[in-house]
C-alpha cells in the first residue's frame, strides 16, 4: 500500500492534489505529507504516476485481505482472479452479443457505488445491495462480479462484517430482474439513495430493438424518472452471435 | 464495468465524445486474440482515434504505440475515444467489413450513437442506459470539474488536480491543450478525451 517515506518527503505538497479521495494530506505539524489509511482506497494513482518529485511515496506489501481487496477494487490496472477483468470491472453487457447474459425478458442492474469520484465505504454498498434484493434483484455470482466474493449471502446482499468500514473508489452491485420487477427496484433505489453517505451511478441494461427502443422507457415515464440520454451500446459485432 | 457510461457536462460538449471498447468474452472468444486486436487497433488508428490504450500497459499519449501493441495479450482491454461522428462511422463500417468477431461497444449520447449505428449499418444489440447520479449529490464537484474527471471513469483523475489545471489555464501559465494532456496521461486505459477536456478548460 502507498506510504510516505518521511526521510525523503520535503513537504513540497505537490503530491496532494493528485489523490482522488484526498487521503494525501499535510501531517499534524505541517512538515511532511502523510496518507490517511482510513480514507486511502489503495488506487495507487500516487505511485503509478510518480507524483512525488522526490520519490517519497513508496509501495509497501499488502498484509491483510481488506487492504488487498481495496487495492484490487480501486486500481483498474489489476486483474481480479476469477472474473479475469481488470479492477472492479466485469464483462457486464459488453459481450452480451455472444454470452446472452441479459435476455429479452429481463433487465440488468449496474449500481456503481461511489462513482463518480467520491468513493464509498462497503457498508454503503451493503445498504443498497440489500434494498434491491428485497425489491426482486437477483445478484450476480462471484465468478462474474467481484462484490459477490465478499457477500456472505447472495440472497440478501449481506457483506462480510469485517470489511464494512473499508473504503473503495467504487464497487459495482450487479444483478438482474424481470421486466415486471423493474419499477419496484427503481422505487427501492429512490428510498436507498436517501440513506447513504455517498453517491452511486445507475445503469440499466436492456436488450433493444434495432432502433434502440426498450420497454424500460415506459417504466421510467411512470416513475417520473427522466429518459436517459447517455448509453453504452453493444453493436452486435461479436461472434458467434448468441441465439435468442 | 461501466467506466465509459456515466460522463457529465453539457450536452453540446458530449456530442463530440464517443468511447469505443473492444471486449473478448471469457471462455468463448478470448484465446489467441492478438492478431485480431492488432487489426482492431489499426482500424481505430486509421479512423483517427485521438486516444486509445490497453489498461494493462497504458494509453498512447504517454506510451509508444508499438510498445502497447507488443504487449497485447489475451487479458488486454483495448479502449479509446473518437471526437467526430464521421470517424466512428468509418470505424464501425470497417470493423463490420473485417468481421473480427470481438464484441464492440460505443458509449456516448444515445441520439448520436444510434445515428452512428444506422449510418454504419450495424444493429444495436444491448444498451446499458445511464440513469445518472443518485444519492448525496452535494458531495460532487462543480459541473465543469466533473465533466473532466468523469472522462476517466475509473476516477484516476482527482477533482483537485483538475482545479489546479483550470487555474493554470486561467492565469495563462499553461495552454488548455497542455493541461488536458497532463490530465489525460493519468487515465491508463485511454478513454479520456483530451480534445474535449481542452475545450472545457478554455471555459
Amino acid at each position: 500500500m502507498p506510504v510516505v517515506n518521511k526521510e525523503l518527503c520535503t513537504g513540497c505538497w505537490s503530491c496532494i492534489p493528485y489523490c482522488p479521495v484526498s487521503a494525501l494530506k499535510k501531517n499534524k505539524d505541517e512538515t511532511r505529507a502523510c496518507i490517511d489509511q482510513d480514507i486511502c482506497t489503495k488506487c495507487n494513482v500516487c505511485i503509478r504516476n510518480k507524483v512525488c518529485p522526490f520519490e517519497a511515496i513508496e509501495e509497501q506489501p499488502y498484509d491483510d485481505f481488506q487492504s488487498e481487496f481495496q487495492h484490487v477494487m480501486s486500481d483498474p490496472t489489476v486483474t481480479v482472479a476469477g472474473t479475469d477483468d481488470p479492477g472492479r470491472g466485469t464483462e457486464e453487457m459488453k459481450t452480451n452479443d455472444v454470452t446472452g447474459r441479459f435476455k429479452k425478458n429481463e433487465f440488468g442492474i449496474c449500481i456503481d457505488m461511489g462513482r463518480p469520484g467520491i468513493g464509498c465505504k462497503l457498508r454503503e454498498a451493503e445498504k443498497v445491495a440489500m434494498a434491491v434484493v428485497k425489491a426482486g434483484v437477483k445478484l450476480e455470482r462471484p465468478e462474474k462480479t467481484p462484490l459477490a466474493k465478499i457477500m456472505t449471502d447472495l440472497k440478501t446482499g449481506k457483506l462480510r462484517d469485517d470489511l464494512l468500514d473499508a473504503n473503495v473508489l467504487s464497487i459495482i452491485i450487479e444483478g438482474k430482474c424481470s421486466i415486471e420487477n423493474i419499477a419496484d427496484v427503481l422505487k427501492a433505489l429512490k428510498k436507498a439513495e436517501k440513506q447513504i453517505d455517498t453517491v452511486f451511478c445507475l445503469g440499466i441494461v436492456a436488450r433493444v430493438d434495432e432502433k434502440g427502443d426498450t420497454p424500460l422507457y415506459n417504466t421510467l415515464k411512470k416513475l417520473n424518472i427522466p429518459k436517459p440520454f447517455r448509453g453504452k451500446v453493444n453493436v452486435g459485432l461479436g461472434r458467434p452471435l448468441v441465439e435468442d | 464495468m461501466t467506466h465509459s457510461l456515466h460522463r457529465f457536462g453539457s450536452i453540446e460538449s458530449q456530442k463530440n465524445d464517443f468511447v469505443w471498447l473492444m471486449h473478448q468474452a471469457k471462455g468463448i472468444n478470448d484465446k489467441n486474440i492478438k492478431d485480431k486486436a492488432l487489426q482492431f487497433i489499426a482500424i481505430a488508428e486509421k479512423a483517427g482515434s485521438e486516444n486509445w490504450g490497453d489498461i494493462k500497459t497504458g494509453n498512447k499519449l504517454n506510451h509508444d504505440i508499438e510498445e502497447i501493441k507488443n504487449k497485447v495479450t489475451d487479458k488486454s482491454r483495448l479502449r479509446g475515444v473518437f471526437t467526430k461522428r464521421k470517424q466512428i462511422v468509418e470505424f464501425l463500417k470497417e470493423l463490420k467489413e473485417e468481421d473480427l468477431g470481438m464484441s464492440v461497444v460505443i458509449s456516448g449520447l444515445l441520439d448520436e450513437v444510434l445515428i452512428v449505428c444506422k449510418e454504419s449499418n450495424v444493429i444495436p444489440h444491448t444498451i446499458n442506459f445511464s440513469l445518472g447520479v443518485w444519492g448525496k449529490k452535494e458531495l460532487l464537484p462543480e459541473e465543469n470539474v466533473l465533466a473532466i474527471t468523469s472522462m476517466c471513469g475509473h476516477h484516476m483523475i482527482a477533482s483537485n488536480i483538475v482545479k489546479e489545471k483550470i487555474k493554470e489555464v486561467k492565469n495563462g501559465t499553461k495552454s488548455p491543450e497542455d493541461a488536458a494532456y497532463e490530465l489525460a496521461i493519468l487515465c491508463p486505459c485511454g478513454i479520456f478525451n483530451q480534445v474535449r477536456a481542452a475545450e472545457i478548460l478554455k471555459g
